[in-house]
């Protein structure tokens, strides 16, 4: 019928989003550029006409959990639904109602630790497709950060076996003016795929000369990273003391695996009763009662001879402060959480050290689910991470047979000019490919990219 | 990026400019030359200013005003020039007064005798009516992608009614649809109209006319010269182009039960059925035939209630109840969302919901109560943007006719012509009839006239702001910097 065909023309895919706050603004921004009919659904109006006033999208206004409310929203025709309100149970419900009633699929924000262990039973229990935890999400961010402390940013690939390591080449180091290809030795096991140089971003090849100031990518496994950082002289002494400024959700997620790692946890909190809370929860942590904004609680709380600093309050401003006061006092690594505010230019010349946001950490991994479902059955994306403010993007695909691609060597496959192959993941184990290396099906493959908005692993051929 | 859009709007003209160039062809007719100089000035222009690529692909709210005002004003002036070049309307002003009520579906005329006007003339005519029915911004949306969001900006800019939803999620899939609904109505009417034995001309410029409820005819009597079946089409498919289009999405996509639960819709079916029914009793006072009277009646409401203006009888010669009903249907106007004009059927429940919320709150001074449209409660910043809306009205409405009265004509012309203008409807009363034509005023008046007809079309705020000097405060200072 034409009206159905006008319905849901073009390529993009009908997409219905509950919840308008932080994350769900980002995923609506992020959804939109990358062409797709979005529906979103809150029960506050002005938050919902802001964004049909920004973005060409449908603004409905309502409980998102109410079937009515859906069937005006198009359930019936929608292709996924990403429910992201802020409560869980709300969300839960939301795609419970959504299954019932559309043949699409569901991802809900459940954050609450109380369900974070149960997360597996509920997704398979409930048919989610994916159930994300923004909180968890950053958490696991900072403490890769925090264990590698020399980078601004760590993502893994290859359920770990590779990582996406970013850092800036300090004044006066070896490697500065220096072509790629004369390195050698140094970066035998490690590829750099990305650069940052005065707000331009460059895929690097074989002639490409580092510079100091440059904010460089490379792709590693875990060990590699570490031991060219060594290999460079940027020693990285073993982080032994973090302190954790707040104690929400992602402070909670963050301590619990430090302290697994065997560090020695510092988190303070100004709220009693959730100090005993934490303390009942991690018991080997030192918990403080106190204003973590408070000069002289930080001194007296050992914040010169702290490892690393973690500002986790839900003030984005106040963590900002708390990481210049740190920098400018110790030699602590720092990571700042930025949960709200938008001005990433200025953010970016304060000289933060570790940035994460927990909001794009989400929008990545819906970004990569969503792209996934539009690539042909034998390719799919497993990871996909925005760089450099989306300006470059790494994506994991996972590899069937595809012709022109797998059983060719590497040097007679005529990739994209702005596109470089990172690593191949070949049974569990991470490779930096070289021009003989080629991918074979059941691999999967980490390229990056300049060129955003790939989906098929055929979209890397130039 | 405002100049960008408008020289999209200039080439998408030229493009439409086509179709009359063919009709001129086919009756071979020298004025279709005067049609191809203007499209191929038109285009040239327009590709050029395309080509001066925005440094901002978005542009807000005030942009998007700001591109629909201009955008009418320019394709009033392109669209006056086929007919100033041709001879067909020898005054520039006399010409864009015709252009300007052509695509505001206005259907207001200077011309005296249309019959003796070419075929092209006469096409171009009735066609500005089905363009700026739908809006050509909307047109715009329909078939460019634009990047960037905000298109919104400009399809409220421009949509008549006081709230515009989105059928869709995506505006230009919204706006295709709304093509697509306007041009199918259009096909089955030119179908019915040629089955009535129409000649084919004819229909497809009474077509043009009904469908973007303009009022422009092909002959001097209107409509009247036609058979009764013809005048009964006619009827039928302009009360049917005064209905909100969504109504129509929501029958194609079978929901009819919401469909025709719409309550502006029933309201203005039923405002239509009580009026016939009054005008029809009080017709008995001149004439007995009461097939004729239903007949007339039901034609006259429903070409003054949807704006469109067309006419089957001179209805200045009616009785004063009668004539007295269809001036208060000139400021009702049709269902927003549809291709109407006037104040709209929307706007008017909810004010008069308002009025009864406010005497209820008399009675239980501390009850807690929100009028309310379709179930759903008014909230107070829509209620305060329909009310300012209606100030706005009443002050440009009191200033037109002041204005208008420097001719000298006699108050009723003045008040009809200023109403039937302001409103898109076409004709009015006593000097501005039915039979009669908007010739007899100045230059000063016509321009007037001009900007109440575009002010009513683009629902006031688009073109006011124009002459609001802090618009362009902005501009300036950035252009100094």
């Amino acid at each position: 019928m034409l009206a159905d065909k006008l319905g849901s023309n073009g390529s993009g895919l009908n997409i219905i989003i509950v919840g308008t706050g932080k994350v769900g603004a980002t995923i609506t921004a992020a959804l939109y550029r990358e062409g797709h009919d979005i529906t979103v659904i809150d029960k506050n109006a002005a938050i919902v006409q802001t964004l049909t006033n920004n973005y060409d999208v449908m603004g409905i206004v309502g409980n998102g959990a109410s079937y009515s409310v859906q069937m005006e929203a198009g359930i019936e025709k929608a292709d996924l639904i990403i429910a992201v309100t802020g409560s869980d149970e709300l969300n839960l419900l939301c795609c419970t109602v959504a299954k019932q009633v559309g043949h699409c699929d569901a991802i809900a924000r459940v954050r609450n630790p109380d369900y974070a262990d149960e997360i597996p039973y509920l997704r398979e229990r409930l048919g989610l497709t994916m159930i994300i935890n923004p909180e968890l999400e950053a958490a696991n961010e900072i403490a890769r950060i925090v264990s590698l402390p020399r980078a601004l940013g760590v993502s893994p690939f290859a359920k770990g076996q590779a990582e996406l390591v970013r850092f800036r080449l300090p004044e006066g180091n070896a490697i500065c003016d220096k072509k790629l290809m004369d390195l050698g030795e140094l970066v035998k096991n490690i590829r750099f795929c990305a650069v940052e140089r005065e707000g331009e971003v460059y895929i690097p090849d074989g002639s490409f000369t580092l510079r100091a100031g440059d904010t460089a990518t490379f792709v590693a496994s875990a060990d590699a990273a570490v031991s060219f950082f060594d290999s460079i002289g940027l020693k990285s002494g073993n982080v032994k003391r973090v302190m954790i400024i707040g104690g929400g959700k992602a402070a909670y997620y963050l301590a619990k695996q430090l302290t697994v790692m065997g560090k020695a946890v510092k988190i303070i909190e100004s709220s009693r009763a959730r100090c005993d809370e934490l303390e009942n929860l991690i018991p080997s942590a030192i918990i403080i009662n106190g204003n973590g904004s408070d000069e002289d609680l930080l001194n007296e709380e050992g914040l010169r001879d702290a490892d690393a600093f973690v500002p986790l309050t839900g003030l984005d401003e106040e963590n900002i402060l708390l990481t210049l006061y740190a920098r400018e006092i110790s030699a602590a690594k720092t990571v700042t959480k930025i949960n709200r505010i938008n001005f990433r230019n200025v953010i970016q010349n304060l000289d933060l050290g570790s940035v994460v946001y927990p909001k794009y950490v989400t929008s990545e991994a819906i970004i990569a689910y969503v792209r996934a479902k539009k690539a042909s059955k034998e390719s799919g994306i497993e990871t996909l991470y925005h760089l450099y403010d989306s300006r470059a993007e790494a994506i994991e695909f996972k590899v069937g047979e595809v012709d022109g691609i797998t059983n060719i060597p590497l040097k007679y496959l005529h990739t994209r000019n702005d596109l470089i192959i990172a690593s191949i993941n070949h049974r569990g184990q991470a490779i930096i490919p070289g021009g003989n290396d080629c991918i074979s099906a059941g691999d999967t493959v980490v390229v990056v990219t300049t060129c955003t908005g790939l989906k098929d692993i055929r979209d890397i051929l130039g | 990026m405002i100049v960008y859009i408008l020289g999209h709007v200039m080439t998408i003209v030229a493009v439409l400019l086509v179709l009359p160039v063919i009709v001129g062809l086919i009756y071979g007719e020298a004025e279709c030359v005067w049609f191809l100089v203007t499209l191929l000035g038109s285009g040239l222009i327009g590709l050029a200013l395309r080509s001066l690529k925005p440094d901002e692909p978005v542009f807000y709210l005030k942009e998007g005003c700001v591109a629909t005002g201009l955008s009418w004003i320019v394709i009033s002036l392109i669209g006056a020039l086929p007919f100033y070049f041709s001879g067909a309307i020898p005054n520039f002003i006399n010409a864009l007064f015709e252009t300007v009520s052509g695509f505001t579906t206005t259907g207001a005329s200077i011309i005296d005798d249309v019959e003796i006007l070419p075929h092209c003339i006469l096409f171009w005519r009735s066609f500005t009516h089905w363009i700026g029915g739908m809006g050509i911004l909307v047109f715009l949306l329909a078939v460019i992608s634009m990047t960037g969001g905000s298109q919104m900006n400009l399809m409220r800019a421009e949509s008549p009614g006081p709230s515009v939803g989105k059928l869709v999620p995506k505006a230009r899939h919204t706006a295709i649809i709304l093509y697509v609904i306007y041009t199918a109505l259009t096909v089955a009417m030119i179908l019915i109209l040629v089955l009535g034995g129409m000649p084919f001309f004819e229909s497809v410029c009474t077509a043009f006319g009904t469908a973007g409820t303009g009022g422009f005819g092909v002959k001097n009597s209107s409509i009247a010269g036609y058979s009764p079946f013809i005048q009964w089409t006619v009827t039928v498919f302009m009360i049917l182009f005064g209905v909100n289009f969504n109504a129509y999405y929501l029958i194609l996509m079978k929901k009819f039960k919401q469909a025709f639960g719409m309550e502006e819709v029933r309201w203005y079916l039923g405002i239509i059925l009580v009026t016939i029914a009054v005008i029809v009793l009080d017709l008995r006072k001149v004439s007995a035939a009461f097939g004729e009277n239903l007949r007339s009646a039901a034609f006259q409401v429903g070409s003054i209630i949807t704006t469109t203006g067309f006419s089957t009888v001179n209805f200045d010669s009616w009785p004063s109840l009668s004539k007295t009903l269809l001036v208060v249907l000139m400021f009702i106007g049709a269902c927003a969302g549809s291709t109407g004009g006037g104040v709209k059927v929307s706007r008017i429940v909810a004010v008069f919901k308002a009025g009864l919320n406010e005497l209820h709150l008399y009675v239980h001074p501390k009850s807690v109560r929100k009028p309310r449209l379709d179930g759903k409660p008014l909230d107070d910043s829509s209620m305060r943007s329909i009310l300012i809306y209606f100030a706005f009205f009443i002050i440009i409405f009191a200033v037109s006719v002041i204005i208008v009265s420097i001719d000298g004509q006699d108050l009723i012309t003045n008040f009809t012509a200023v109403a039937a203008t302001i409103n898109n409807i076409g004709p009015g009363l006593s000097l501005v009839g039915p039979i009669k034509n908007y010739g007899l005023f100045s230059d000063l008046s016509q321009v007037v006239l001009m900007l109440d007809m575009l002010a009513g079309r683009l629902e006031l705020f688009p073109l006011v702001l124009l002459f609001y000097p802090p618009t362009w405060m902005g501009k300036s200072r950035k252009i100094a910097k």
